[in-house]
């Protein structure tokens, strides 16, 4: 089944830029279903390609701003829809919470709380983070499900959290919040962003 | 009477079985028992038992477990099923993700609930304990609780002993190399409160101060607070002089056991404890986290001590601990004349100069040239190519835990966040320099300078111990590299 531009310029731009392979995992689809919607993109300079990346045009994201309100519109009007947002911000303001201690620990507990950063040498400490946060990947899982019944699409997130998930649990620490891989925290930003471009949100203090 | 009963082991002082029969907290609180510490009364089944307990619990483990209940009965003067509550843990001898979850307030039923609501005179705590154990148990065990405080038990005991098999636990191990053999034990403890009455509360104990090193103790005390009230810092707590003034022989025996806890473990303690109507426990006891600049302090300190040699000291020292100290810091003088354009939230340490781009792709492009720092409203997935190019990183809105946050801290990179509207009108195009761990925003390239280990008296004399000991520290380590003439200030 091929992508048409319109999506494949959408996972592009939550990508900012990348390969037709990397564009495809956001997407849960494949880099030949991916390749062709973005050459069409190309060729109408809705997108800009080298050495094998593509990245989107000033041309392409007013194109894509354009389309987001008439193509979700029935979403956007969908009650179900903002519930199902609100629930995950929620879910996201314990998410950022989680990765901030994965991330630092504090010193000298509640008196004049400062935080250091983990070094990972407290495995007692980083098991229960790891434990929290599957624990929140278990509670995020109905308003995902939500989402992915009103955007099919979206079942991909699912997929890749889980797959962070797993590799966080068994000790690949970088895929809980790392930068340059698909951690939990990359993933989940994508979905984020995903989700705020669809229903025309903007991201929340 | 013996307090090894089976395969359960009373933790009464008698005996300290080694981590790996009972794991790392039961042999932390073996330890405080064995130091004539306060501990709520506990026993361990040992991992040697939990390995025929795959398929559930024996009938004669069961009734070494009722043995070893009976003594917690009478250490406590409680009965279980009337007003005796335990916690159930798992504990391995080392800690990894999947194991089961500890199970709080285990024994309440509607008649201990209201037992509980009496002695406490606070019938709302005494529902919501009731509330969060049914709902945790269920979570937990995979099954509604029993009415039966017995038939709770052991089902949790049991619970605990799978969990060394869950699939999480079996994956990390597996990812980690470690051998699925060493199986866990499990504790169960009776549980204390801290919110009976005014005589009660609950508190941690820092030995010396963990963020500056200073030896003084340090900690604080929520009077009338239960578990996890002073961790959450929903409530303001009092500080150790007032628990002085309010409890003083608590006080006391508090820092005495501090002081014991020290010597035994040779390093700052992290306590955790709970006073019941005016009487004292020790819940847990570890290794305080510290500073860097701490750290520096604290292993000069035990050394000044006789606690620790010259060389034990060097070992506890890491590479990040010293660069973390000679950070560059802003000059003092510059500082003081420089003007601040905003202020945030500091999100990560560090200072950032150049000029303020708001667009990240001009960031990516002009990054490699020259010093950028990233200015935005908020980041979005987008905005990460950017902030790894930037110096340093701002933002008008989001916090310490917002997604800039989390992704410059991943990076190393010096961030802001949070800095009101207009932030970005303010600084946008002008050269500016980010402080990341003040939180300001600084007009101009506000200079830098290193700090001299000279200038640290702590890590001037461990620069001079690592020449008398070379072999207690890397070649790599910067205690090894750092130039020795930095050591002759200390030793004037």
């Amino acid at each position: 089944m091929s992508v048409d531009e319109f999506t494949a310029l959408h996972g592009l731009v939550l990508k900012k830029a990348g390969q037709a392979g990397e564009v495809a995992e956001v997407l849960g689809a494949t880099e030949a279903e991916v390749a062709p919607a973005l050459d069409a993109a190309v060729a109408e300079k809705r997108a800009m390609a080298g050495r094998g990346k593509y990245m989107v045009t000033p041309a392409g994201r007013a194109w894509l701003d354009e389309q987001y309100p008439v193509l979700f519109a029935d979403l956007r009007a969908d009650p179900g829809a903002d519930a199902a947002y609100a629930r995950f911000e929620e879910v996201n303001r314990e998410l950022l919470a989680l990765m901030t201690r994965w991330q630092t620990v504090t010193v000298g507990g509640g008196v004049d709380v400062s935080a250091v950063p983990n070094d990972h040498s407290d495995a007692e400490y980083d098991a229960a983070v790891l434990d929290e946060l599957a624990k929140l990947d278990s509670d995020a899982g109905p308003v995902l499900h939500v989402l992915a019944g009103l955007v099919p699409r979206l079942g991909v997130h699912r997929r890749r959290l889980s797959e962070a998930l797993a590799r966080a649990s068994a000790g690949e620490t970088d895929y809980v919040s790392g930068v340059r891989v698909a951690s939990y925290h990359t993933v989940w930003f994508e979905l984020h962003e995903d989700l705020l471009r669809l229903l025309g949100r903007t991201r929340e203090p | 009477m013996s307090s090894v009963i089976g395969g359960v082991v009373v933790l009464d002082g008698t005996v300290v079985p080694d981590r790996e029969e009972i794991g790392n907290k039961a042999h932390s609180l073996a330890t405080m028992h064995r130091l004539g510490m306060p501990v709520p009364p506990a026993f361990v089944l040992t991992t040697a038992v939990g390995k025929r307990c795959a398929g559930g619990l024996p009938d004669d483990v069961w009734a070494d477990v009722l043995a070893a209940l009976a003594h917690l009965e009478t250490a406590t003067g409680r009965r279980f099923g009337e007003e005796l509550l335990v916690s159930v843990r798992s504990g391995a001898a080392q800690s990894m993700p999947g194991m089961m979850d500890t199970i709080l307030n285990l024994g309440i039923t509607d008649h201990v609930e209201a037992a509980l609501a009496a002695a406490s005179g606070d019938a709302a705590f005494a529902r919501d304990t009731h509330r969060r154990f049914r709902e945790s148990y269920a979570r937990l065990v995979g099954q509604d609780a029993p009415a039966d405080p017995h038939e709770q038990l052991r089902a949790a005991i049991c619970t605990v002993f799978a969990s060394w098999g869950s699939p999480r636990a079996v994956a990390y191990r597996n990812h980690q190399r470690m051998s699925h053999d060493g199986g866990t034990a499990v504790t169960v403890q009776a549980m204390v409160y801290g919110n009976l009455d005014d005589r009660s509360g609950t508190g941690v104990l820092f030995t010396r101060d963990p963020q500056s090193g200073d030896t003084a103790p340090m900690g604080e005390f929520l009077p009338r607070g239960q578990g996890e009230d002073v961790v959450s810092g929903e409530v303001d707590p009092l500080d150790l002089a007032d628990l002085a003034h309010r409890l003083p022989e608590v006080h006391a025996a508090l820092l005495d056991a501090g002081r014991a806890l020290e010597r035994h473990a040779r390093d700052v303690q992290d306590i955790e404890f709970t006073v019941e109507r005016g009487r004292l426990y020790l819940l847990q006891t570890r290794v305080a986290k510290r500073s860097a600049r701490a750290a520096l302090k604290l292993a000069v300190g035990f050394v000044d001590e006789g606690v620790l040699t010259p060389a034990e000291a060097l070992a506890r020292i890491r590479p990040d601990h010293v660069t973390t100290v000679l950070r560059p810091v802003l000059d003092p003088e510059a500082r003081a004349t420089a003007r601040v354009l905003a202020r945030g939230e500091p999100a990560c340490p560090g200072i950032g100069s150049g000029r303020a781009v708001a667009d990240p792709d001009e960031a990516a492009f002009a990054g490699d040239d020259e010093d950028v720092v990233l200015v935005r409203h908020a980041t979005s997935p987008e905005d990460v190519h950017g902030m790894i190019a930037a110096k340093a990183v701002c933002t008008e809105v989001g916090g310490r835990t917002s997604h800039a946050a989390v992704v410059s801290r991943e990076l190393g990179c010096p961030a802001v966040v949070g800095c009101g509207e207009g932030m970005l009108a303010a600084v946008e195009g002008r050269t500016v320099t980010v402080d990341g761990t003040a939180g300001e925003i600084l007009d101009g390239i506000v200079p830098v300078r290193t700090p001299e280990p000279s200038e640290i008296p702590a890590l001037a004399r461990l620069v001079a111990w690592a020449k008398e000991h070379p072999d207690a520290v890397a070649a790599n380590h910067p205690l090894s590299e750092l130039p020795s003439d930095a050591s002759k200030p200390a030793s004037l």
